[in-house]
């Protein structure tokens, strides 16, 4: 970012005046100055929070690293998953960092490893590269809990506080002064585990008005469904969402949840029967966990 | 290199003879802000010659002008083109006795920096510092036998 390295900025100014009548016009000396080096990197977090579960392997997280200087620079990576400001350590891929090779944004197989020494990216100017932050979850960790990772980037010339002059190591051996960033730059990656394993089951009763149970039209189906957590871990606000099916007309206030009645109307009870869009059965269950009885949601409809 | 050595040499040449006949000594330096800590143990900052720079750092430019000559100079204008890659600061272009003008025309037309607009996308707005290409100083009086002037301005490296 910024003018080039090596750019040569001239500068001369321009005097004019009268002497006793006569216009005269003078340049002054030429200042010269060269443009040297500014290194500067930014790595930056492109993955959202990840959901992970555990013993999950080779589980990515996707960054960018930039060169945010003005010359070429070779930028070393290193990743760290013990930080802190979460619950567990994410347990280091080996290799444990990789380079999306095939520029897809998901880790794939032809994304090759980062080696240090070997394969250090060498950025140009403004120039990025994407890379993947790679761990393994470890089996002990609990629902909702969250684990880190950070990748820093380096720069191979040095690093230091904003001004820092490593002379004559710039681009074409010129001075290459330290940028704000410090020529270093780091972000963190978060996983978060969740992995609530909910089970719905939903059952149909067909009643026909000779007393036997073919669907015919005038025929009332009843649905039944069941919904009980089977892991660790909270279902939080847990909604259930039935549209009637087509070719049948819902009968009125048929709801219920546990075997209280549930109105039709949105009025502050746990559901109603939603008209607004495709008709539209609405049940909220609110946090449910193992610990809570399976949730049984009954509501009719008659075949047309 | 001989070649190079030797325009330069014409160029100096031809610049001594300028100001022989001009009878104006005007010279132009490059400094920049450094960082240093004093005996006291506190950071101040002291211009220094500024041979490199790196994006983002200023370049201060002080044109200092002198008459050589036995008589007063009148109507003293003095221009400096900012060089490509350079943006003004705003606000910092300096000389006592002088009214200050700014181009944003590549030098063809100079106003008092309130004054210039630039039209963009057919639009017009004011000018702003990013828009000048010049900096003009414009002595208000006559510059006396032997004195000397001093104009100033910074621009920072994109």
């Amino acid at each position: 970012m910024g003018t080039a390295v090596g750019t040569i900025i001239e500068n001369t100014a321009v005097v004019s005046f009268d002497l006793a009548g006569t216009p005269l016009t003078l340049q002054s000396n030429t200042t010269t100055i060269a443009v040297a080096e500014r290194i500067d990197v930014t790595v930056t977090l492109q993955s959202p929070q990840t959901l992970v579960a555990p013993n999950d392997t080779g589980r990515a997280l996707l960054l960018t690293v930039t060169n945010t200087g003005n010359g070429t620079e070779t930028f070393t990576l290193l990743m760290d998953s013990v930080i802190g400001g979460d619950n567990f350590d994410p347990t280091p891929a080996v290799p444990d960092i990789y380079f999306d090779t095939d520029a897809s944004g998901d880790f794939s197989a032809g994304d090759q490893a980062y080696a240090p020494g070997v394969n250090d990216p060498n950025l140009n100017a403004d120039e990025s590269i994407s890379v993947f932050i790679v761990n393994d979850i470890p089996g002990t960790v609990l629902n909702g809990q969250t684990g880190r990772s950070e990748l820093t980037a380096t720069s191979a010339t040095g690093t230091g506080a904003p001004g820092t002059v490593y002379a004559n190591q710039g681009d074409g051996g010129v001075n290459a002064v330290i940028g704000v960033t410090g020529g270093e730059a780091a972000d963190t990656g978060e996983y978060l585990v969740s992995d609530v394993l909910v089970n719905v089951v939903k059952a149909q009763l067909v009643s026909d008005s000779f007393g036997g149970n073919e669907p015919v039209p005038g025929a009332t189906l009843t649905y039944t469904i069941t919904v009980d957590v089977a892991s660790s871990g909270t279902a939080a606000a847990s909604v259930v969402r039935d549209t009637i099916p087509a070719l049948t007309t819902y009968v009125p206030n048929s709801i219920t949840l546990n075997g209280a009645a549930i109105s039709d109307l949105t009025d502050g009870d746990a559901g109603e029967f939603d008209t607004t869009g495709t008709p539209t059965v609405v049940v909220r269950l609110g946090d449910l966990t193992q610990a809570d009885p399976v949730q049984t949601i009954v509501f009719q409809v008659l075949i047309d | 290199m001989k070649i190079l050595m030797s325009v330069i040499f014409l160029g100096l040449a031809a610049a001594a003879a300028a100001q022989e006949r001009a009878h104006l000594d005007v010279q132009t330096t490059a400094q920049k802000e450094e960082l240093v800590v004093n005996d006291a143990g506190e950071s101040e900052t002291r211009l220094v010659p500024a041979e490199i720079l790196v994006p983002g750092e200023s370049v201060f430019y002080t044109i200092t002008f002198t008459n050589v000559s036995d008589q007063p100079a009148d109507n003293v204008v003095i221009t400096n083109k900012i060089a490509e890659n350079l943006m003004y600061v705003d606000g910092s272009a300096f000389g006592a006795g002088m009214d200050i003008l700014f181009s944003v025309d590549g030098g063809v037309t100079f106003a008092a920096a309130g004054e210039l607009t630039v039209t963009e996308d057919g639009e017009v707005r004011s000018a702003e510092a990013g828009d000048f290409t010049h900096v003009r100083w414009v002595m208000r009086n006559d510059l006396d036998a032997g004195a000397r002037g001093i104009a100033r301005f910074a621009a920072v490296l994109e």
